[in-house]
């Protein structure tokens, strides 16, 4: 017996009322009500094992796969049942179960096998909270009376049953359901089944409970023994998804001999037994019997592998897997990749060794027969997040798990702090020190603003980019690389040969120094993140070009084999360049010390120059902050931060779910504040138009407060985020665009590159040349050199000329048509 | 055997069963074990480490497979590449009315009835393969050991009822000379990964009390891995009673268990070979070898020299190797990794690479017990599988370049490195092996997700120019005077390299607060000079110089070593110049 692998033969004993975890519910669920009351009543009265044998148990859920416990149902079983394996299916005792659910005439009370369960307590138990349930008082009608009649009417086979509210009725009968599944799911179903035939005796189908929402979940890898033939529920993703596995229900047999066609027979233990000779009077012919198969009633199977999300994982270990058994409905109702949550019944299975093995092995398999499966995607933190603004009711009113209501709380309670702009603040980058200003604009714009598409098509971008220009060694690259980590998709890069787009990518050698870089593309691999690019300097002209679409259109195209392909690269952008000299020139602007083009460089909202002060504080707070990290307990340097978990689930779940608007009051600011800033350009009584804001200020302004917003969780953006874009906005202007010469904020510095007080310099230059030349030269006279207008000029002029400054001068009098320049000669015409 | 009346070592399932009978009828009640231990294990850790039993069990290898009989106490070692999951067994059974237990095996002792009462219990699958990058001495010296161990048992077996008394002394014999045999190895390869790693040979460990027991279960599945060679020899290994926490993939461990070998699996495409109740030992602690500093001294000395001469002579990179042989990481702040020190030696060519790579490769190899190196390739790259990718179909973590037990050495060779142009999977290489570069971490693909693990592994670097797609924290110009001559350094002088460097590069270390004072006053006057330091040099400068107080055999840093590192820096930034 012991070689015995298949699980028929382990269950036989003659008279043990085998597998009867089937024929119960098989019964409910398969055969139009009345025959199967019928014949069940018939099967009922004996208990003659034949008997139980031969009715067909068509019933999708829990037959055909033999479980431990129904081996041991024949002798040990009912003795036994104190042994967390030893819970048997024991459904014999759910067939008087069918009594108590046909109700009045059976008078003695049965119990479940080794329970105090009353059967007839827990069918009342389950008709109340059918009928009474309500969620709300002031209902009339019941919230599962109301599904049961929707169920109805759509002809539905599933009545979804939130374990939450068999609790919040009956806790008692949630206990037993979650220890006996079996036995009372095979109530449960009895129970529907009575229900929808007195609500219309025509209706034909057997709907099923699928119980979800169980109060505790339990992680995967600590399913154990003493779970088995419990309902559990368990989170994970679903890898692997078999083909869908046909399952026998019932057979119909045609004999060869006379050509009649057998009564169905029912599976039996996974097993379908051909009847040994014909049935019919006149035939009787011995092993005639054939399986026809066009008529035999298939369901569908399908085994799915579920496995742990990363999130559940202890550190050093692999995911844990468990194998799902979906029946009916539920087949291909997950994809693998989705994240479900699965309610089931654990079971576990025994193994046979090999198909020909005499050997018991004593394992067994263990899986899940899966009751009732839901998608969680929605509640993932580190989703797919958009910036862009979705329908509002897309994603509100998804009904979202319990523990992620958790988190979502906590994150709210976290956002009601007063201090938690600078609270994040400084959980970013703790290891970074002072650039508080620098890292809100970080801030703002891992937040980022909201995207807006207009119907007529033009759309404005969300998405803040940020430049940050200094000098080597002030962390620029540290920043960059944790900003790198904490964003969706964020994408790291070094300037130095980025290709921009494409994925391949290519390995350089510097011929010289024989040093090798690496070519990548990124920006299409950051589409929706943020695409961090080191060295942006020393980035190629063509890869620059690119980036001019991608930050203010968001596309990248690509002209290959003449097609040109436009890529969504709705991708911030975070740069850091070294200035060209190897320290930061105060006396120049911006654009002179790193030799970007203007017209890219406004394209970046912000623009930080980090300039190395050489303070000996801060230098001595690095020193004794590596010190420490290297012979201390790091976890004292730690202060008062958010850890990157919590962090990265704020900032996704900010991004996800707050869209703040602009509030009239936060509007009228913004014109109040543009007004003012573009006014501060005007000097009273002086002639000269300095431009302190441009109307791409005042979108980078919205976009800022919005972020800002977003950063409380808040709705709408009030005038105080719209004050702190402002301060933010100027003190990166004040770095960037502050023109030395008169120390007034020159938009011109950013967008031409020229400041204000220059241009006038060079229009005075260029009239006290034309008035020089005038004076010297004749038309159509002698050519002089352009050195010697040089000395001539530094005679009269009081302020500095270089010989270049007077090139550029010349250049605009001989496009004027005023002069003629032959390499250094001028002559006037 | 003293007072056991049962042989653990040749019929170890007969002394479970003898304990479980045993405290079957001292009351216990079979159902409420749940499968936790009811005595079985005190029993052998009795007869392994009481009484010197560990020396004689075999160990379990493709040269001793064949001819160890199932059912027997072996030893297994080998680093977890895989973890299968917890598997459900029935554990004990009524056989009549007498419990029976499964525990340890795959297959039932007695005929289990099917209708009887059952509990079913727990255990987990590990999968274990030869640890990936043995140094040739090391396999050589554990197959030594191994073959001599394999004989005692082999005799032990053979002659054991008949030939008692007299055999007996020569089994002892021999295996003394196995644990000879032990010791030297221990000594030599000197558990190389520290922390917790290698439990060698269970002599040495006898010293601590600190043997955490595991009963487990192997079953070796051979060709299932076609990356490891043939001849090595995988297992399956079943863990009984351990927490979950304990093991962690790429652990390297010694397990003690009951060999079971499945004729049938062979037919069903898994080799199998099972081997039941396994100990599993981990050494929490080197031996507290008191050797006195002048000997380390000397050992430094003479090592430093060594790897000059491999070196052509070039001093300051014998120094920053010897330190780069030392690291370890020892800490994790965030997403540094504190202690790692990865070493670029550029200027090699394609010419002096085959020359000096080579050198310091097979010098390398002679001093640590796991060492690998990748030629990169643009091919290679675009290629090789770097990082372990799960097989859903095989349902099997695949194993990849860079799965690797902690403390291995491995040596990636860049001037191979011709421009060309990387696939995808070659970027995704290249950024595997950043990110093992600058944090210590491996993502394994489990192709839903990716999943990082920590790792620590000391990396060389030897490239033409600097190399930028590898940042190593130490670039050195390599400066080589001469061809080494000769290079064969004597056995007892490798052998005290190795005890050296397996020994110094786990001990804790510290700084006091004065010195504390006067190093972050000389890293602030560093960077007052030169604005360009940040705080990766200093960072660097730190690890070096816990490194260089270590390989002096110091256990707190001195301002003398501080200096030296300080010199060395002086002397490497004037290379770069």
């Amino acid at each position: 017996m012991a070689s015995d692998s298949s699980p028929s033969h382990r269950n036989g004993g003659p008279s043990s009322p085998i597998d009867q975890s089937s024929s119960p519910i098989a019964n409910t669920n398969s055969s139009p009500g009345d025959a199967a009351q019928r014949r069940r009543r018939r099967e009922r009265s004996p208990s003659d094992a034949s008997l139980f044998a031969t009715p067909p148990s068509q019933r999708a859920r829990f037959d055909a796969t033999p479980t431990p416990s129904s081996t041991q149902s024949g002798r040990g079983g009912r003795r036994s049942r104190a042994t967390p394996m030893a819970t048997p299916t024991s459904t014999d005792d759910a067939i008087p179960s069918s009594d108590g659910g046909e109700g009045e005439e059976a008078a003695p009370p049965m119990y479940v096998w080794g329970t105090n369960i009353s059967v007839h307590d827990v069918n009342a138990a389950i008709l109340r909270f059918l009928r009474h349930f309500r969620e709300n008082p002031l209902q009339t009608e019941g919230k599962y009376m109301r599904a049961i009649h929707h169920i109805l009417e759509i002809e539905g086979e599933t009545l979804d049953v939130d374990a939450h509210d068999v609790f919040d009725y009956d806790s008692d009968l949630y206990t037993k359901m979650v220890r006996y599944p079996l036995e009372v799911l095979a109530i449960f179903d009895i129970v529907l089944m009575e229900m929808t035939s007195k609500i219309n005796d025509l209706f034909e189908k057997h709907i099923q409970a699928r119980i979800f929402n169980l109060r505790t979940s339990t992680p995967m890898r600590n399913l154990n023994p003493s779970d088995i033939e419990k309902m559990v529920s368990i989170k994970g993703m679903i890898i692997r998804c078999s083909s869908i596995i046909p399952e026998i229900r019932e057979a119909v047999f045609k004999c060869l001999v006379c050509g009649y066609f057998s009564d169905p027979v029912g599976v039996d233990r996974g097993r379908v037994s051909e009847p040994p000779r014909c049935n019919k009077e006149e035939c009787r012919a011995l092993n005639s019997m054939a399986l026809v198969h066009n008529r035999c009633r298939f369901a569908d199977k399908q085994i799915v592998r579920l496995q742990e999300t990363p999130d559940d994982i202890p550190e050093g270990g692999t995911p844990h897997t468990v194998s799902l058994l979906m029946h009916d409905k539920l087949v291909d109702a997950g994809k693998p990749g989705d994240r479900v949550e699965v309610t089931g019944i654990y079971r576990a299975m025994s193994v046979r060794v090999g198909p020909t093995q005499r050997s018991v092995k004593s394992l067994f398999k263990t899986y899940i027969d899966c009751l009732h499966i839901k998608k969680t995607d929605k509640s993932r933190m580190q989703a797919e997040d958009q910036t862009e603004h979705l329908n509002a009711s897309d994603n509100m009113n998804e009904d979202v798990p319990a523990d992620f209501q958790d988190k979502v709380e906590q994150l709210k309670e976290l956002a009601k702090l007063p201090d938690i702009y600078e609270r994040l603040t400084r959980s970013l980058a703790p290891n970074i020190w002072e650039l508080d200003d620098v890292k809100k604009g970080l801030l703002c714009q891992l937040f980022g603003g909201s995207a807006l598409k207009l119907p007529s098509g033009a759309s404005f971008r969300g998405d803040i980019n940020i430049l940050m220009v200094g000098d080597p060694g002030t962390s620029k690259s540290q920043l960059l690389q944790y900003i790198h980590k904490l964003a969706p998709r964020g994408i790291y890069t070094s300037g130095r040969g980025s290709s921009a787009v494409g994925l391949t990518a290519y390995v350089a050698k510097d011929p010289e120094t024989g040093e090798t870089v690496l070519e990548s593309g990124a920006l299409v691999l950051s589409d929706r993140g943020i695409c961090c690019i080191d060295e942006f300097d020393k980035m190629s002209e063509n890869a620059r070009s690119m980036l001019h679409e991608v930050m203010e259109q968001q596309t990248v195209s690509i002209a290959k084999a003449g097609i040109i392909a436009s890529l969504n690269a709705r991708t911030s952008v975070l740069a850091c360049a070294n200035p060209s000299g190897s320290r930061y020139n105060p006396r120049l602007s911006v654009i002179d010390n790193i030799h970007l083009p203007p017209t890219l460089l406004s394209r970046f909202d912000l623009i930080y120059l980090l300039l190395d002060k050489a303070d000996e504080q801060a230098d001595r707070r690095l020193a004794k902050h590596i010190v420490a990290l290297h012979f201390e307990n790091p976890e004292s340097i730690q202060q008062d931060v958010l850890d990157l978990p919590t962090l990265t689930a704020y900032l996704s779940y900010a991004r996800r779910y707050v869209h703040p608007k602009l509030s009239d009051e936060a509007a009228d600011e913004l014109t109040r504040g543009y007004v003012e800033l573009r006014r501060r350009g005007n000097f009273p009584g002086s002639s000269k138009k300095v431009i302190t804001a441009t109307p791409r200020q005042i979108e980078s302004l919205i976009r800022l407060s919005e972020a800002l917003a977003r950063i409380r969780f808040s709705e709408w953006v009030e005038k105080h985020d719209v004050i702190e874009a402002f301060r933010l906005l100027e003190v990166a202007m004040q770095q960037s665009a502050t023109d030395h010469a008169t120390g007034t904020i020159d938009m011109d510095l950013i967008t031409t590159g020229v400041s204000a007080s220059e241009r006038i310099r060079r229009e005075n230059l260029v009239s006290a040349t034309r008035n020089l030349i005038m004076e010297k030269l004749q038309l159509g006279g002698p050519s002089t050199r352009s050195m010697e207008l040089l000395e001539e000029l530094k005679k009269q002029g009081s302020a500095e000329i270089h010989l270049n400054d007077l090139r550029n001068a010349l250049a605009t009098l001989a496009g004027e048509g005023f002069i003629v320049l032959l390499g250094d000669t001028v002559k006037r015409i | 055997m003293g007072g056991i009346p049962f042989d653990c070592l040749a019929n170890p399932l007969g002394a479970v069963r003898i304990t479980f009978e045993r405290a079957i009828s001292s009351g216990s009640d079979p159902k409420t074990f749940n499968g936790k231990d009811w005595g079985a294990i005190e029993v052998f850790k009795e007869c392994l480490f009481d009484q010197n039993g560990l020396s004689q069990v075999p160990i379990l290898d493709s040269s001793t497979i064949g001819r160890i009989k199932p059912n027997s106490l072996v030893r297994f070692r080998g680093m977890v590449q895989d973890m299968l999951g917890n598997e459900l067994y029935v554990g004990a059974f009524k056989d009549g009315s007498t419990w029976r237990t499964n525990k340890f095996t795959d297959v039932a002792s007695f005929p289990m009835n099917s209708s009887s009462e059952m509990s079913m219990w727990e255990r987990r699958l590990l999968y274990c393969v030869p640890v990936p990058g043995q140094s040739p001495w090391v396999v050589e010296a554990s197959s030594s050991a191994a073959a001599a161990s394999s004989e005692a048992a082999i005799n032990r077996g053979d002659n054991w009822a008949s030939q008692q008394g007299e055999k007996r002394r020569r089994d002892d014999d021999t295996s003394v000379d196995t644990m000879d045999c032990n010791i030297s190895n221990h000594e030599a390869k000197g558990s190389p990964s520290s922390t917790k790693k290698m439990r060698e040979d269970g002599l040495p460990c006898q010293a601590f009390q600190s043997h955490e027991l595991e009963i487990g279960e192997t079953s070796s599945m051979q060709s299932v891995i076609p990356d490891f060679d043939t001849k090595s020899l995988s297992c399956l290994v079943k863990i009984y009673d351990s927490p979950e926490t304990e093991l962690k993939l790429n652990d390297v461990f010694e397990f003690v268990g009951v060999f079971t070998f499945d004729p049938e699996l062979v037919a069903s495409k898994n080799e199998t070979d099972d081997s039941d109740a396994l100990f599993e030992d981990e050494l929490v602690n080197l031996p507290p070898n008191k050797r006195v500093p002048y000997v380390i001294r000397g050992i430094r000395e003479s090592l430093v020299g060594y790897l000059t001469a491999v070196l052509g002579n070039d001093g300051v990179a014998a120094q920053s190797v010897l330190l780069h042989l030392l690291s370890q990481v020892h800490t994790r702040v965030d997403t540094v990794a504190v202690g790692k020190l990865s070493l670029n030696l550029t200027g090699f060519t394609k010419e002096t690479v085959s020359v000096f790579g080579n050198q310091l490769n097979l010098a390398i190899q002679s001093l640590l017990p796991l060492t690998q190196a990748l030629p990169l390739t643009v091919e290679y790259l675009n290629t090789a599988s770097l990082a372990p990718k799960k097989d859903y179909k095989s349902n099997r973590l695949i194993t990849g370049s860079l799965q690797l037990a902690d403390g291995t050495h491995l040596i990636l060779d860049e001037t191979q490195l011709n421009p060309g142009t990387l696939n995808s999977t070659g970027v995704e290489n290249v950024q595997i092996l950043k990110s093992l570069m600058e944090m210590q971490k491996v993502e394994y693909d489990f192709e839903y997700y990716k999943l990082e693990m920590s790792s620590d592994v000391q990396l060389l670097v030897l490239s033409e120019g600097k190399s930028n797609i590898l940042p190593a924290d130490l670039v050195l110009p390599f400066q080589p005077s001469s061809v080494g001559s000769s290079l064969n350094a004597d056995a007892n002088a490798l052998q005290a390299w190795r005890w050296y460097l397996a020994t110094l590069r786990s001990q804790p270390h510290v700084i006091d607060p004065e010195l504390q004072k006067v190093i972050e006053n000389d890293l602030v006057e560093a960077r007052q000079e030169d604005r360009s330091l940040g705080s990766n040099d200093f960072s660097r400068w730190l690890t070096m110089a816990r490194l260089m107080s270590a390989s002096f055999g110091e256990t707190s840093l001195s301002l003398e070593h501080w200096q030296m590192v300080k010199e060395l820096e002086r002397l490497r930034k004037n290379r770069l110049k």
